[in-house]
């Protein structure tokens, strides 16, 4: 008997028992379509987070004054606290031969005002290597320039939002802002950007930094952000900077060097085992399914004892009738494994649908997993029912009604 | 009465014995029962209700094996076979006529004339004109494709005499084939196994109904498990 004759009687069976069969798959459509959606939904809180941390460059290191202690404990009393200065960013940028781009930040706020509107923006003064290592470019105009910082000229860049809202679609590039009362020159507009971990980066004014320092009136540095150029040199540029520092800061360890790929990479593994954990949560619900069908298997065993024994009487090997049960489960399992991955993808878009801010993104992998695993199912709880049919003693087999 | 026997009979029992242990208690099914069945015969097997008749015919239909004693089909040894050569002796060398008719009920007349077939792997085509070739010689081929539990006894046993024959075998063994009909259908019935037999197939017939033992070539005649004799067996029953 050739495998579509056993796929014909599996379906006709199930055909047969239509409310029975719908509801045993039932067991299965919910179970693959848990897996799928939750699945679907820890993939979605991550691409959520990467989103969030796109803006942030590839191969940085951050290095911000202080240090930060991992072990606890009142700080020791005494301690050198150091500030970063220029100081420190020229040594890095003049040694440092592992770094793409050293870009000193100072940072503060000021009230940027064009004729009659203003705005509190972020004030972030910078060198001209900000734009590549932090990723974030100019659209018109030109970002700062070497002969800016060294001039202290009174220029700024401005983020889309500060630009709309001081100037709505009138052309700003030329104009003049007053920052904290000072008058600047717009040179350039920056492109749109987003949100990224909570701060708007289109709501931001960009400045010469050693203009910003002349602005804030202080010489200390927010952060020094470093690009390195080779991947793999991360680990030994965060010891060339931490050495290079040492030496500037009269040998204390005062600053504090983040590896920001690390701390990601990280995260996504909880996450990612996060997406793991739900989805073997809803493969319990699965195996549930599994025992369903187990369950209406045994039940089709003993409701067509006679049949076996009539179709043993005529020649079936056991053979022929433990492929025949063993096919109409996995059919029950199958059929409930593709109902089961609509289920779950629709579910997925109706929840990007309701919650726009969540991106769930349904992963290949996922249903080549979650549908895989529903015929096994079927297999592996329908063997059991399937070998009792088998085992059946013709004779006795007829006998039954 | 039958014909000469033939130096090579088609099946011969030795010794045959069947003991059941239902609950540990020993039951005996056949004792010691030898028997030869050559080609073109039409035997009768006669008995009362839990006589042994239908373990012999189960021994003989190659659905159960001698507790003792051997049995073999065109010099096959059927005791020493496996449960998958048992499988394949049932649908190349016997057809099963059952007193219930045992169809498929969900299946067309065809497709239950077809069954045999598809265990023994024949392809599609080739199937559904020997079923209804078979069909055609029981003469309902007008009702292949009703359902066979839209017929009526009488049709429902031609099919089941269909099916036993699609596959050629070597015998027939009918199962108190009438039992269930009325007597114009049985009568008919009886009349198609006749010019079976007359076309040269060989039937083993079990039945305890006198009129239609006599229908067949030969009768033997069991109780308690034994053959016996037809005067003993008059006896017994008186």
């Amino acid at each position: 008997m050739n495998f579509f004759e056993y796929a014909r009687v599996a379906l006709e069976s199930l055909k047969a028992n239509r409310l029975r069969s719908v509801l045993t798959m039932l067991g299965v459509i919910i179970g693959v379509a848990a897996v799928i959606l939750l699945v679907s939904l820890g993939e979605g809180t991550k691409n959520y987070v990467e989103e969030q941390f796109a803006g942030l460059g590839s191969n940085i290191l951050i290095v911000t004054p202080g240090k930060i202690e991992t072990r606890g404990g009142p700080p020791v009393i005494g301690a050198a606290k150091h500030k970063l200065t220029l100081s420190d960013s020229r040594i890095l940028e003049k040694k440092g031969y592992l770094f793409g781009g050293v870009a000193p930040v100072v940072f503060g706020t000021a009230e940027v005002r064009y004729g009659s509107r203003s705005r509190n923006v972020p004030v972030l003064g910078v060198t001209p290597s900000f734009s590549p290592v932090r990723n974030l470019h100019v659209e018109i105009g030109s970002f700062v320039t070497e002969s800016d910082v060294e001039a202290k000229r009174r220029v700024c860049i401005l983020g889309r939002t500060v630009k709309r809202e001081l100037f709505g679609n009138a052309n700003a590039l030329g104009q003049i802002v007053k920052v904290s009362g000072g008058r600047f020159r717009v040179v350039g507009i920056m492109q749109r950007k987003g949100v990224s971990l909570g701060i708007d980066l289109d709501d931001i004014v960009f400045v010469p930094v050693r203009t910003a320092q002349d602005l804030f009136d202080t010489d200390a540095l927010l952060e020094i952000i470093l690009s390195v150029r080779n991947k793999n040199d991360i680990e030994s540029a965060k010891e060339l900077a931490k050495s290079l520092l040492f030496k500037n800061h009269n040998r204390h360890e005062d600053f504090t060097i983040t590896n920001q790929a690390a701390m990601l990479s990280s995260l996504y593994t909880i996450l990612d085992t996060l997406t793991y954990v739900l989805g073997g949560i809803a493969t319990i619900s699965l195996l549930v399914g599994g025992i369903g069908i187990m369950n209406i298997m045994l039940v089709t065993v003993k409701e067509r004892t006679n049949e076996i024994g009539i179709r043993k009487a005529v020649g079936a090997r056991d053979r022929d009738i433990l492929v025949q049960f063993l096919l109409e489960s996995t059919a029950l399992s199958s059929s409930g494994g593709i109902a089961g991955m609509l289920v779950g993808v629709l579910g997925a878009y109706g929840i990007r649908l309701l919650v726009p801010k969540l991106p769930v993104e349904v992963p290949s992998w996922a249903i080549v997993l979650a549908f895989t695993f529903s015929v096994f199912v079927g297999i592996f709880f329908g063997v059991y029912p399937a070998r009792k049919a088998a085992a059946l003693h013709p004779i006795e087999a007829l006998r039954y009604e | 009465m039958g014909s000469a026997p033939v130096s090579e009979p088609l099946l011969r029992l030795r010794g045959v014995t069947k003991i059941y242990e239902p609950d540990g208690q020993e039951v005996v099914g056949l004792e010691g029962v030898d028997l030869d069945i050559h080609s073109g015969d039409f035997l009768a097997v006669m008995g009362p209700s839990g006589s042994g008749k239908s373990t012999l015919m189960h021994i003989i239909g190659c659905l159960d094996i001698p507790t003792s004693g051997s049995y073999e089909i065109k010099g096959i040894p059927v005791s020493r076979l496996s449960p998958e050569e048992l499988a394949r002796l049932r649908n190349r060398e016997i057809g099963f006529v059952f007193q219930v008719f045992h169809l498929l009920p969900r299946y067309t007349a065809l497709r239950n004339v077809e069954l045999p077939l598809l265990y023994a792997g024949v392809g599609r085509e080739e199937r559904t004109g020997k079923a209804l070739e078979a069909l055609r010689a029981v003469g309902l081929e007008d009702r292949r494709n009703h359902l066979s539990n839209q017929l009526s006894g009488g049709q429902k046993q031609k099919v089941a005499i269909a099916r036993a024959l699609v596959n050629r075998p070597s015998l027939l063994l009918a199962d108190e084939p009438t039992g269930n009909l009325d007597t114009k259908s049985g009568d008919e019935l009886m009349e198609i196994l006749t010019r079976l037999n007359g076309e040269g197939t060989t039937i083993v017939l079990v039945t305890h109904n006198q009129a239609i033992a006599r229908r067949a070539k030969k009768v033997v005649y069991i109780i308690d498990g034994r053959l016996v004799a037809k005067e003993e067996y008059r006896e017994l029953r008186e």
